[in-house]
């Protein structure tokens, strides 16, 4: 009886400790780990053209190109 | 004796003939095409033509005058579309790296990178959309 409660309790433990392997990589899977750049973060100020603008201009700006091919030798 | 340098005489008149007109075509814009075509000028995505490299001083002249002309041309438009002259110069520098340069010519993109055009299409900048 006493070899079996000891045989039966390292099972349990065993559950126990796979359950909680599981739960912690699930809740690292599950965390977004977030890291500071080494890099000092660089914005281009050039780049400040606004995708809606330059959609609106599109077909002017074809246009412009095809009438004018003079200014835009190939 | 003549007819053998008759050949001779003819050659000579088209190389003469050949000579004034490269003159005549470097004239007329054709130094740009030229400067366009081994790369050493090149379109940019702010919608001017840029130098890759030192110009010589007409080509230098034949190019800045090309891009007065687009600044002026650009500077209608945004005034009839209620825009800054540089969205105008931006999306036009976007439609002529998409559909005016062609492979092997040089272009420039906002990171000041001069590429050579290969057989893939330029990688455009966000800006431009898809």
């Amino acid at each position: 009886m006493t070899d079996g409660r000891s045989d039966a309790n390292p099972v349990g433990m065993k559950k126990a400790a796979l359950l909680l392997v599981t739960l912690t990589a699930a809740l690292a899977a599950g965390c977004v780990q977030i890291q500071a750049p080494d890099k000092p973060i660089e914005i281009n100020l050039n780049v400040n053209i606004k995708q809606e603008v330059v959609l609106s201009l599109k077909k002017d700006a074809a246009d412009l190109v095809t009438n004018n091919p003079e200014l835009f030798p190939q | 004796m003549m007819y053998d340098r008759k050949p001779l005489v003819l050659a000579a008149i088209a190389a003469l003939a050949l000579g004034v007109a490269g003159a005549a075509l470097a004239q007329s814009g054709g130094a740009v095409a030229a400067a366009l075509a081994n790369g050493s000028v090149g379109e940019q995505s702010d919608g001017y033509l840029g130098f890759r490299g030192s110009p010589s001083e007409g080509l230098k002249a034949e190019v800045e005058a090309i891009n007065i002309k687009r600044r002026a041309a650009y500077t209608q438009l945004a005034a009839q579309r209620g825009v800054t002259v540089k969205d105008v110069a931006a999306t036009v520098g976007c439609e002529t790296l998409q559909t005016r340069v062609q492979a092997g010519r040089a272009y420039l993109l906002p990171d000041g990178v001069w590429r050579t055009k290969g057989a893939d299409p330029i990688t455009l900048p966000a800006y431009c959309g898809n």
